[in-house]
Formats: C-alpha cells, sequence, structure tokens
C-alpha cells in the first residue's frame, strides 16, 4: 500500500506520471543504461540467438510436465531437509508464511527481494500480524522507508532520482550520508541494514529457480543481501511460483546467461546461490529450518486459458527497458505488482481482466518486447488475445463499440467509405498549422499531451489512383 | 481438498497426463542439455586457468587477481595485499585445514568473523573460467558467511580446480551430496538500484582479491 493515495484509473494514473518531469528523467536514466549494456552483452554473444531458443525450450518442457516436475522437486526438497508446502491463492501462502513466522516466534524478519512476494503481498500480511519485516535489498530499502511499491521488478526504486533517495536517508537514516553522492548512499544503507541482518528469527526470500533434481532453490543477487538474508536467522521460507522449475542445475546454468545479461547486461550475478535443506551437522552457519512454500495464484489457470507461453517468464526486465509505454508511464501507472508488458500480461490474468482491460489496450505492438525476451515470449500476440477476449466479453466500452460498428458499416462498403475518408482527411486538414495539428474537436485525448501530425491533403487510393492514370496503367 | 491435490488437478485439467513417462521425460532434458554446449559464449584462446586470469583481470568485474607458486607464499601474498590497501595485518581465517597450516606469525588473526570484519582470507572450492567465479560449497570448513561479511575479501583458488564452464560445478563428483549452499561468487557485490549507476560494496565485499595457487598440478 503506497503512502501517498494513488489515483484509481489508469488513465488518471498515467496522466499523473506524464506529468512528472523528474519521473521522465529518472526512467531514462536507468533504462537507457539497462539497454546499452543489454545490447553489448547479446553483441557479443556469437549464438545468443540459439541459446535463446534453447532458454525457450527449456521452458516449455517444464511448463509442459510441471506436474511430474512438481513432484521430484517436492520428493527431493524433503529428503534434503526442507519442509515444502503448497498454496492455491496469494491468501494461503501468506497464511503460511506468517504462520512458521509465528511458530518460530518471530518478531522480526529480514526479507530478500522477491516479485512474488510482492504478488502475494506479503509485505502487507506481515504489518498485519505485527511482524517487523527488514528489507535488504537496497532499492526495497529505499521504496519501504518511502512507503511506496516497486516501479520495476529489477530495480524497484528506478522511480527515485538520488536527490529524492538522499533526501529519504537524511530524514531515516541514523547515520545518514550528506549529499546525493550515489557512493556516499549506497554506503550509509550498508551501516544502516548491517545489524538488521543479525537481529532477524527468519529470513525470507523468492527463488529464481526451484531445481528439480536436487529440491535446491536458487538465487541471484549483486548486493550479497539474499545469503546475509538466508543465513544468519533460525528459519529461511522461500515463497516461489511453481512456474520457476527447471529439471537440474544445469539446465539452471542456460537459463542464467540469458537471465543476467538481459537484466543487467552482465555475464552472470555477483551471487548465485544454491540453497539445500537446512544447514548439516557441523555446519558453522545456516537455518535450522528450511520452508519453501510452492505458489500457484493463478498460475494453473494461465496454463488452462492460452497463457502457457507467459509461464516461461525470468522475470529480467528486459520488456519494461525497451518499452516506449513503460518509459513514458513508469511502472506504478499500471497498478498492479508488474507493470511493462510483461506485467500487461500478467495482471490481467493476476487480478481480473475487467478491472484491468486498459492494460493491454496500452501498448502500441511494436514487437520489442518479444524481440528483447531472452525465451521468446509471444508478448503482443498474448496481449492481442486479452484485447480479443476483452471484446467478447463486453467489456469494451459502449462508445468504442458503436464507433467500431460505424467503421464496419463503411468499410463493408467501398464507396462509402472512399467518400467518408476523402472527406475525413479534408475535414482534419482544416485544423493543421505548419504540417501538425495542434488542437482539433473530439480528439483532445490525443492531442493534449503530443501534437498529430497532419495527413497528406488526398487519400491512399486518390493518389493511387492518380498516380496510376498518369503513368496510362490501366485501372 | 488440500492445496496439493488442487494444483495436481488443475494441472492435470489443463492436459497434462496424470501418470508421466519418466524416462521419455529425462530422455527431453537430456537431449535439452546437450543443445547447451554449442551456444555458450566464446572464451577466446587459452587455459582454463589463463581465461580465468583474464577474466578476473576484466574491468567489468571490479576484482584484482595474483598468481602464488607455492601455499607457504600465500600469507606473504595476503601481507602485501593488505599493506598495499592501506591496512594493518589483521585478518579472519575460514577455517579451511589447508589455510590454518599455513604460517602466520606476524598477523592478528581474528578467533572468529565479525559482522563488520575488515579483511578476510577464505579458501574455494573451485574456480569457473567463463565468468571468473569462485565456486564455495558451505561446510564445516567453509560458512557460508565468509564470502559476505568482510569488506575485503581475499581467497585462494587451487589452479587444478579452475574448470571452463558453469555447468562444470553443476552436477556433483563421486561421493558428493548437494551441500547447504552452493555459492558462486563473481567479483565484489555491487548495487545498480539508484539510477543504474553501480557502487561496490552494497553489503558484501567492497574488494575482491583472488590468488590463484598453482601448487598440485
Amino acid at each position: 500500500m503506497s503512502a501517498m493515495a494513488e489515483p484509481a484509473s489508469f488513465r488518471a494514473r498515467v496522466a499523473a506520471a506524464v506529468a512528472d518531469p523528474r519521473l521522465a528523467e529518472a526512467i531514462a536514466r536507468t533504462t537507457g543504461t539497462a539497454r546499452r549494456k543489454r545490447a553489448a552483452a547479446v553483441a557479443s554473444w556469437a549464438d545468443f540467438a540459439s541459446a535463446r531458443a534453447l532458454g525457450r525450450d527449456i521452458k516449455d518442457h517444464v511448463i509442459a510436465h510441471l506436474g511430474h516436475y512438481l513432484a521430484l522437486f517436492e520428493r527431493n526438497a524433503r529428503a534434503s531437509g526442507a519442509e515444502v508446502h503448497w498454496a492455491r491463492t496469494a491468501q494461503e501462502a501468506c497464511d503460511i508464511t506468517v504462520r512458521i513466522c509465528r511458530a518460530a516466534g518471530a518478531r522480526r524478519v529480514t526479507r530478500a527481494k522477491s516479485m512474488l512476494g510482492e504478488e502475494i503481498g506479503l509485505p502487507h500480511a506481515l504489518r498485519e500480524a505485527g511482524i517487523e519485516r527488514i528489507e535488504t535489498d537496497l532499492a526495497e530499502h529505499i521504496i519501504q522507508l518511502a512507503g511506496e511499491r516497486p516501479s520495476h521488478i529489477v530495480w524497484p526504486a528506478l522511480h527515485k532520482t538520488r536527490e529524492q533517495v538522499a533526501e529519504l536517508f537524511r530524514a531515516r537514516h541514523h547515520d545518514a550520508a550528506r549529499g546525493a553522492d550515489v557512493a556516499a548512499l549506497v554506503a550509509s544503507a550498508r551501516r544502516e541494514l548491517r545489524a538488521g541482518f543479525f537481529a532477524a528469527e527468519v529470513g525470507i526470500s523468492g527463488a529464481n529457480f526451484l531445481i528439480a533434481d536436487s529440491g535446491a532453490v536458487c538465487t541471484v543477487t549483486n548486493e550479497g543481501n539474499a545469503e546475509l538474508t538466508t543465513t544468519p536467522p533460525r528459519v529461511h521460507i522461500v515463497t516461489a511460483g511453481i512456474e520457476k522449475l527447471v529439471p537440474s542445475t544445469a539446465h539452471a546454468m542456460t537459463l542464467l546467461r540469458l537471465l543476467v545479461r538481459s537484466a543487467t547486461g552482465a555475464e552472470v550475478t555477483q551471487y548465485t546461490t544454491f540453497h539445500c535443506g537446512p544447514k548439516r551437522a557441523g555446519d558453522p552457519d545456516g537455518p535450522e529450518a528450511f520452508h519453501i512454500v510452492l505458489v500457484d495464484n493463478g498460475r494453473t489457470r494461465m496454463l488452462a486459458e492460452g497463457l502457457r507461453e507467459m509461464l516461461r517468464c525470468l522475470r529480467c526486465g528486459a520488456c519494461l527497458n525497451h518499452c516506449v509505454v513503460f518509459r513514458t508511464i513508469g511502472g506504478h501507472a499500471y497498478g498492479g505488482t508488474y507493470p511493462g508488458p510483461m506485467g500487461a500480461v500478467l495482471t490481467p490474468a493476476l487480478d481480473g481482466l475487467a478491472a484491468n482491460r486498459d492494460l493491454p489496450q496500452a501498448c502500441t505492438l511494436n514487437g520489442q518486447c518479444q524481440e528483447v525476451c531472452p525465451v521468446a515470449i509471444p508478448l503482443p500476440k498474448l496481449l492481442r488475445g486479452w484485447r480479443d477476449r476483452s471484446w467478447r466479453e463486453g467489456l469494451e466500452p459502449a462508445t468504442l463499440r458503436r464507433s467500431l460498428a460505424l467503421w464496419r458499416f463503411c468499410v463493408l462498403r467501398p464507396r462509402l467509405y472512399r467518400l467518408a475518408a476523402g472527406g475525413a482527411v479534408r475535414l482534419v486538414r482544416m485544423f493543421a498549422r505548419n504540417g501538425w495539428i495542434r488542437r482539433m474537436p473530439f480528439a483532445g485525448g490525443w492531442t493534449r499531451d503530443r501534437d498529430f501530425p497532419a495527413p497528406p491533403a488526398r487519400t491512399f487510393l486518390e493518389q493511387y489512383h492518380r498516380s496510376s492514370s498518369a503513368r496510362g496503367e490501366r485501372r | 481438498m488440500t492445496a496439493r491435490e488442487a494444483i495436481f488437478g488443475a494441472i492435470g485439467a489443463a492436459g497434462e497426463r496424470a501418470v508421466a513417462d519418466e524416462a521419455a521425460i529425462a530422455a527431453a532434458a537430456a537431449g535439452l542439455l546437450a543443445r547447451c554446449a554449442p551456444t555458450r559464449p566464446a572464451q577466446g584462446a587459452g587455459t582454463a586457468r589463463e581465461i580465468f586470469l583474464r577474466r578476473l583481470r576484466s574491468p567489468a568485474l571490479g576484482a584484482s587477481v595474483a598468481a602464488v607458486g607455492r601455499a607457504a607464499e600465500v600469507p606473504d601474498a595476503v601481507r602485501r595485499h593488505l599493506a598495499a590497501a592501506g591496512l594493518a595485518p589483521v585478518v579472519a581465517l575460514q577455517p579451511h585445514p589447508a589455510l590454518r597450516a599455513l604460517d602466520w606469525s606476524g598477523f592478528d588473526v581474528r578467533p572468529a568473523i565479525a559482522i563488520d570484519e575488515t579483511a578476510a582470507v577464505g579458501w574455494a572450492h573451485g574456480g569457473i573460467a567463463e565468468t571468473g567465479s569462485l565456486v564455495f560449497r558451505s561446510g564445516p570448513d567453509s560458512p557460508t558467511l565468509f564470502a559476505f561479511l568482510p569488506l575485503h575479501h581475499i581467497v585462494v583458488v587451487p589452479a587444478r580446480r579452475i574448470r571452463p564452464w558453469l555447468e562444470d560445478y553443476a552436477t556433483l563428483e563421486a561421493g558428493e551430496a548437494w551441500p547447504r549452499n552452493l555459492t558462486l561468487v563473481t567479483g565484489p557485490s555491487g548495487t545498480t538500484d539508484i539510477e543504474g549507476r553501480l557502487v561496490r560494496g552494497a553489503h558484501g565485499p567492497a574488494h575482491l582479491h583472488v590468488l590463484v595457487l598453482d601448487e598440485g598440478g
């Protein structure tokens, strides 16, 4: 939940986002770097295309045999000493997690960033249960202090400029940095969070991969906060979506190469850890109990309802960084846990289409997201699928339905259509000044934030017929 | 109906057969793995040891590396590295027998690692040339937190344990079981969480120095 009330409608959130010049600057700074670094990493990988096809096929293989791999993972995880729990819904997942925390006598938990945790509303559930939560990922720490939601799945505090972070730390850190130097801000967070790692009874992480043949859970971070979160407390809880499975550690490595290059442009994250069971006899550190909460929350429904390909998603964020819409409106405007193209596909599946029918519409279908996706998810196709369903379920507004019915009527009568199109072009050009339309009746939704290029003086067919007859061709 | 039954029921309703043909699935998974090797990024020429050194020297990784001929030379190499960083010879030693067997006279060896330890000396299970990664397997002689608490982490890795690819430490060797933690450490800790700018030393070590030990093949 946000400290500031967010507007209820997508359109209002978009309007607020595009009116904020600081947001535009913050988005441009991080996504620009991410795009440059990803492009360089992919360009230096000669066989990226076949690796990507392999990544796609590994995920498709697991999704085709999801039940088999889940059972195998469960068996191996139990054999390693882990306790495996199953949750159909977000509520069940939170209830299980809170119950384990209470049984461990936890008053305080540390948490390493997990989008699944955000999806199921775990921060809220812990607060309701009166359990103090310490977010250890730097970006999650920033938005926890600010009382905000993540705006990006890899850089949750992407919407904050360094000046805003500096202001926040000055107000909330015990030994805050002076100025807005990024290195000093990172050092300030390091000092602030250090003792917290050792003051928690439970550490909670997500999972980047669930390894079926060992029962291990893989986390990747650059900061090292996952291991500092999952090692000192007595209990480690993993919350993970059931689609995170891979057959073996070796399969995970192929996906790891794709994931990290697509996310940050690095070859591998600084810290990649496979957590298998609780601490062993003789281990100097590690938790005494290890719980894995496997969460469905709509994933089996996606299997059944034509969204199987979306379960490939590695959560790298490349589709966000390359999306013209995300880069214009930022993550909060989407309203759900997951923003950008992958969010526009997932949010209607997780939170219902009726309340989120705007998301699949807010897309130019330019195909960039699919092109940069490391597992080749056909995001434009899935977004069109939601548009189609929204139409069939009657969720599109009456004005749109009437306009389209009128258009259909015309387009089925070519003479009428040509007459109307020719008239429309001439009418619209009356509002043009120097080739651009800055204001036009009934087009305020477009011209309020941008100009519209004036159309040519004649329609395509008029120009075609004219040039054909000039060349003496037969019509 | 339990949550578990409901989830498996929904998967079955979406088209997956209730009784899996395990041999066929295993064969398909092995077939996918066989496709992996040709797709891996090129490494350039050289032995795994040479490629590992090159990766660790690349500025993008942000680490430093030196070669050491014999294990007995490790304490001197550590002393020189600390002195160059302007640090006193105070270290926490990973409880690895090969490290403990060395002569640390002249050092203040801490009895245990502190949560804000300045310098620690570690012993890696192996190295990965592809990425310049160090491999740690948690156990009595390799606590997980040793790679995360110090500000300066100095790690010895035997050259013969450097393997070419990430997959090379992804399978168990004879007699091995998975440890609680298998950790790959690639360069010092970093974050790009503020405006995408890279800063070292976010939570883990800000400095990583690797000593490649050639003794023993």
